[in-house]
């Protein structure tokens, strides 16, 4: 009836995978020849083994210091209670799953508004890229009319240099300095016939302040014709 | 007269033991073989015994889950592992016990009704698994439920405890029993 046997054999400790690292050889934690990231994250897999493992002692440390009923109660008694703090934990983790929506929802929310800020970010740098290049092409042509002014000047004075040029190698043409002598000539001629028509009059001793076209026609003969 | 306690040694480092108990050895073996075979992270141990209590003579690891294989087929497996539950600490059924019921394809050879065995389960409140051993791909599948299972017991699973698991799995169960 009761067989104290244990099947030695079957205590087998192989463990299951042939690939990675942490399957082949029966030591646990070795795994010698696995590469550093396989170690790592053996490392934290055996750290959240060991944390969960922890808080199940721990449970079971607290769920020990409860006392229990001394008394014998009935066995419907026992089941009904049992019934009951199923309820409760049930309760229990329906309330935390509530609490992770809660969180979830709140977490959404926030999530929400750093898209729209985003969003808002995005734009004004767009708005802003669009002022600069505005800037820019304004700027672009300022360069180009100063530019041009600064042809249209240069232009200018050229021509006014090349006008400047033509008259003074036209004041040394012949022609007008056969003109000039002409022009001379007749001032000197007509000069000398002012003197001569000066002195008649003076010589006559008439009264020429007198009349006013008589006066006027010596101050006319005063005339410098030199200056002209 | 020993009596199996779930936390009175310390965790092996990466590893999850699973004690397998029931009188059919083949099946036993099998499943035993196919859980091997599954893809674990962790390093799985299966020990395999008839009955309960079990020797005190051999070292073995901390026991984080023991399977109660049952054959549908004889009233004898029924009575032997109903035996052997006497043997086990009441801090064990918070969780790390389960029932596998065995041979139910074959409805004409089943001596032990299955009411018997939900209503055993029910007692413990243990979840009741089924399953035929016999039949390769149903092996291969429970193999998987059973890794997966142990590596919760285990606590290799964060956030998951063997206790979540245990009220995870009531709640489907809890229906099927209003009629018992």
């Amino acid at each position: 009836m009761e067989k104290q046997s244990e099947d030695p054999a079957a205590a087998e400790p192989a463990s299951s995978g042939e690939e990675g690292g942490e399957g082949g050889p029966p030591q646990v934690a070795g795994a010698q020849a696995a590469c550093p990231e396989d170690r790592v994250s053996l490392l934290l897999r055996l750290r959240a083994q060991t944390k969960q493992q922890l808080l199940e002692y721990k449970s079971m440390i607290d769920a020990n210091e409860e006392k229990t009923p001394e008394q014998m109660m009935q066995e419907k008694q026992i089941e009904a209670k049992i019934e009951d703090q199923e309820a409760e934990i049930e309760e229990v983790k329906i309330a935390v799953e509530m609490k992770k929506l809660a969180l979830d929802s709140v977490l959404m929310d926030h999530m929400k508004h750093v898209l729209k800020l985003n969003k808002l970010i995005m734009k004004s740098q767009q708005e802003s890229w669009d002022l600069e290049e505005k800037l820019l092409d304004v700027r672009k042509k300022r360069l180009q009319l100063k530019q041009a002014s600064e042809s249209k000047l240069l232009e200018i004075q050229t021509e006014k240099n090349k006008q400047k040029d033509d008259l003074d190698s036209m004041e040394n043409s012949d022609k007008i300095k056969t003109i000039q002598q002409n022009l001379q000539m007749e001032i000197q001629i007509t000069t000398v016939i002012q003197h001569v028509f000066q002195n008649l009059i003076l010589g006559s001793k008439a009264n020429w302040a007198e009349d006013s076209a008589f006066k006027e026609t010596v101050l006319q003969l005063e005339k410098n014709l030199t200056m002209i | 007269m020993s009596v199996l306690r779930p936390l009175d040694k310390l965790p092996g480092l990466n590893t999850a033991t699973i004690l397998l108990v029931g009188t059919e050895d083949a099946l036993l073996q099998q499943l035993a073989d196919a859980m091997l075979k599954e893809d674990c992270a962790s390093e799985l141990k299966v020990h395999l015994a008839k009955s309960l209590p079990l020797p005190s003579s051999v070292t073995r690891p901390r026991i984080d889950l023991i399977m109660f294989v049952v054959n549908l087929h004889s009233k004898y497996s029924l009575r032997n592992v109903e035996e052997s539950l006497h043997h086990v600490d009441a801090t064990f059924f918070l969780g790390k016990v389960g029932f596998l019921a065995t041979g139910a394809g074959r409805e004409s050879h089943c001596s032990v009704h299955r009411n018997t065995v939900v209503k055993l389960a029910h007692t413990y409140r243990s979840p009741l698994l089924f399953c035929d051993l016999e039949v390769e791909g149903f092996r291969a599948t429970m193999a998987q439920r059973l890794v997966r299972m142990l590596q919760i017991c285990a606590g290799h699973v964060p956030g998951l405890s063997a206790l979540n698991l245990l009220s995870l799995l009531r709640s489907s169960e809890n229906p099927s029993l209003e009629d018992l």
